[in-house]
């Protein structure tokens, strides 16, 4: 591709892709320079690695490819620990749900989803339950989950960025996956509009 | 009776809604995973559970991409200018 076609190529991603970019970047960093710098430094190291991009996905998967790999780079150098407080909160929210010998409470447990999740992909909605789902979690509960779920990074690599050890890892994404089952049982599957209408 | 062998012999389900969250993230050893299959024999609760951890896991992935449905904060039009111009000069 001639300079003026990369040229222009980039400012059509900028257009459309810059959005829902610098939505996922604030999401992960909260910070509105920080997301802003990591979507200049995915798009200039989109420019630099086109030639490697093979159309094999859309543009958009690339894009957030490169800009999760930013991200994971950016809690890199941040190296912080994890404090315990963050633990703590949730530590036994879920602990009615279950009965003193240890079972299900039947009246308590996981109710049945119906839809598939190919069919909530296109309702905004959704999306937007998600992040309103994710935002209550505890911040270091939400960063281990999303680097895990989100931006696929394997467990242990996870715990060595985030100087934390693996069983704290595991209590941490268990509860973040409890927490989020729960809230989007509440406020999605169990409400008429969302996805059991 | 059955049922009460596998309930006395397989994790109870406070105990295995964990070990199906850590099924995620670690290759669980052959003798807990038989005892996951069992414990789902006689519990739909728990087994629905890890069906919607797994639901959870493939919606999640998917956010990244769908990002700009689930917010409408907006991306400050100076700074969009400003990576226009950086990409323009990088690209010559």
């Amino acid at each position: 591709m001639s300079t003026p076609d990369v040229q222009a190529a980039a400012a059509r991603w900028v257009d459309a892709n810059g959005e829902c970019l610098y939505r996922y970047a604030l999401v992960r960093v909260r910070r509105p320079e920080v997301a802003e710098d990591l979507v200049q430094e995915t798009f200039l190291a989109g420019v630099r690695g086109y030639e490697k991009f093979g159309g094999r996905s859309s543009e958009r998967s690339w894009l957030v490819g490169i800009l999760k790999n930013k991200i994971v780079d950016h809690f890199r150098k941040l190296g912080r620990e994890t404090s315990f407080t963050d633990m703590e909160f949730l530590s036994d929210e879920f602990s009615e749900k279950f009965v003193s010998v240890g079972f299900w409470d039947h009246d308590k447990g996981p109710h049945e989803w119906k839809p598939e999740p190919d069919e909530v992909m296109h309702r905004a909605e959704f999306w937007q339950t998600m992040r309103d789902c994710l935002a209550k979690l505890p911040q270091k509960v939400r960063d281990v989950f999303t680097m895990r779920e989100m931006d696929d990074v394997p467990s242990k690599e996870i715990s060595a960025i985030l100087s934390i050890t693996d069983s704290n890892l595991w209590v941490m994404l268990h509860r973040a996956r409890m927490a989020l089952r729960e809230c989007l049982e509440m406020n999605w599957f169990d409400k008429p509009a969302g996805g059991t209408a | 009776m059955l049922v009460k062998f596998i309930g006395k012999h397989t994790p109870k389900c406070r105990e295995m809604v964990r070990i199906v969250s850590q099924s995620m993230d670690e290759p669980m050893p052959l003798i807990m995973r038989i005892k996951k299959r069992l414990h789902f024999l006689i519990c739909c609760w728990c087994q629905r559970y890890e069906e919607h951890l797994r639901y959870i896991h493939e919606t999640a992935r998917k956010f990244p991409e769908h990002a700009d449905e689930a917010s409408d904060i907006t991306f400050p039009p100076d700074a969009k200018e400003r990576i226009k111009q950086k990409l323009a000069g990088q690209s010559r």
